[in-house]
């Protein structure tokens, strides 16, 4: 009987953060070509100029998943790439907004803006470029 | 030691962030940003001083058992972005040199114009992209040990120059490359009462492949200064860095032909595993001097280093490290880890060094 309970509180601590990790699609402007997957690691990790990254805030559930998923990195690395970039005067990291609805503003008006948000935000004002699970 | 430095700049560096962040319009044209590091090294060999950076006049062993002096520093940046194309960084860094103080000093400043996203020119001061980590080593956040291998900055005698650089980037299919012309001359001190304050010219040409998790960084530079001693110094190095994300590899070599003081090999190799916010790593390290120069200086430097330690990421822009290494000393005259050699140092003596480190960014 507990050994089942146990199994059951376990599926539903799963469930939950099945739930809670939505999932993140790259999202760029109607008008943008196409993106690829390394272009977009390249970017977010300061080793292209080629397109404009957006981030979300530091730290956010949505910023981890994203740098996890796209570039196989955590925030401490991702924050040691840049401050490398930064303090040899090559570049700022991107530009953080605070929300998916700022990013897609932004993505939005941008031809050469890319960002990322949560797949239920989605709407026709931006395109999916990529989803990255 | 001027210890009372150190509060002043931090202080004068916050209070200009603080009104930097305060006034959105300062924001677009002004940031500012830095970096530190508190450390603490203890050796446990007493018979000559363990440095973090050549060009320190003492460390731990000799004078001290325990000093902070070999890795902490200080840097603060200003970046100005004067007009879409033009923009200028001024970076200033306190760590203990070859005045045996944290009298603070210009490293970057320069002005930039891009002509293309890809291409840009910089006029000023500019750190020398000699080592695969040389333009960094002073930012230990962004470094995975507490301090880039001494041995491989062994022959370092120029931190930055003064001049020009031309900075390109190209992608050919999967791999991009990062190339630099650097020209221009350097004025910077050096230990020990002959060589006090040296004039060169300096020329480097860099490039930095990069290809998925792969980096290579390839570079030859040229060291020319007329007096005495006359130094004509030619170094080719080659470094290598896979990185996953999970776990890396590094390593990265230099030769360096000198006519005075003859020829250097240096190299290291390096890897860690990350796990979660732990980050344990081992190096090897070492620097040869197979020939002799005009000096009749033999075997430069030679010594050799095995090192392990662990970088914990414990909070945001923060990390804390923890080095052990065992130094093996080949040679009396001058092993690359030590200053303040005295008449007790043997060939073949062994130094344990414990290191200590508190790295921040801001």
């Amino acid at each position: 009987m507990k050994t089942s309970a146990l199994i059951a509180l376990i599926l539903a601590v799963f469930t939950v953060a099945n739930v809670r990790a939505e999932e993140v699609v790259v999202i760029v402007n109607p008008a943008a070509a196409p993106i690829s997957k390394e272009q977009i690691a390249d970017l977010y990790l300061g080793r292209s100029n080629a397109w404009i990254p957006i981030d979300q805030t530091v730290g956010s559930a949505i910023y981890v998943e994203f740098y996890k998923k796209a570039t196989g990195r955590d925030i401490a690395q991702v924050k040691a790439i840049w401050s490398r970039i930064l303090f040899t005067g090559r570049g700022f990291p991107p530009k953080q907004l605070p929300d998916s609805a700022a990013v897609k503003k932004a993505v939005a008006a941008n031809p050469k803006a890319v960002g990322y948000i949560g797949k239920s935000a989605v709407d026709a004002s931006i395109k999916v470029a990529l989803p990255l699970d | 030691m001027n210890f009372k430095l150190m509060p002043t700049i931090a202080a004068s560096m916050f209070a200009l962030g603080t009104v930097g962040h305060a006034d959105p319009t300062i924001d677009q044209y002004v940031t500012f940003s830095g970096f530190g590091t508190l450390g603490v090294v203890h050796s446990d060999y007493s018979q000559a001083d363990f440095i973090g950076n050549v060009v320190q006049l003492h460390g731990a062993g000799y004078s001290r058992s325990w000093t902070p002096t070999p890795d902490s520093d200080l840097g603060g940046q200003a970046n100005f972005t004067l007009t879409d194309a033009l923009s200028s960084v001024v970076q200033v860094l306190s760590r203990d040199d070859a005045d045996g103080n944290f009298k603070p000093k210009v490293e970057w400043a320069n002005l930039k114009y891009e002509f293309t996203p890809d291409f840009a020119v910089r006029i000023g001061r500019i750190v020398l992209p000699t080592y695969q980590h040389s333009d960094i080593q002073n930012v230990a956040y962004a470094l995975p040990w507490v301090r880039v291998p001494i041995e491989i900055n062994y022959t370092d005698k120029a931190e930055y120059s003064d001049g020009i650089d031309l900075l390109y980037r190209v992608k050919t299919g999967a791999v991009t490359q990062n190339l630099q012309v650097q020209l221009g001359s350097t004025t910077e001190d050096l230990p020990g009462t002959v060589f006090t304050s040296i004039h060169a010219n300096v020329g480097v040409f860099s490039d930095t492949l990069q290809y998925g998790y792969t980096s290579v960084h390839l570079v030859y530079q040229n060291y020319d200064h007329t007096g005495f001693p006359p130094v004509r110094l030619r170094l080719v190095g080659a470094g290598l860095t896979y990185d996953p994300g999970a776990w890396f590899v590094t390593g990265d070599s230099n030769y360096t032909q000198d006519t005075y003081f003859g020829d250097f090999f240096a190299w290291y190799v390096s890897g860690g595993v990350r796990l979660g916010r732990f980050t344990p790593y081992t190096i090897y390290s070492t620097t040869r001097a197979p020939s002799a120069g005009t000096s009749g200086l033999r075997s430069l430097g030679n010594e050799r280093t095995v090192s392990a330690g662990v970088r914990w990421d414990f909070a945001k822009n923060l990390d804390t490290k923890l080095q052990l290494q065992q130094v093996t000393i080949d040679t009396l005259d001058d092993p690359a880890s030590f200053a303040n050699l005295q008449p007790g140092v043997r060939v073949g003596d062994k130094a344990n060094v414990l290191s200590l480190a508190l790295d921040f960014v801001f």
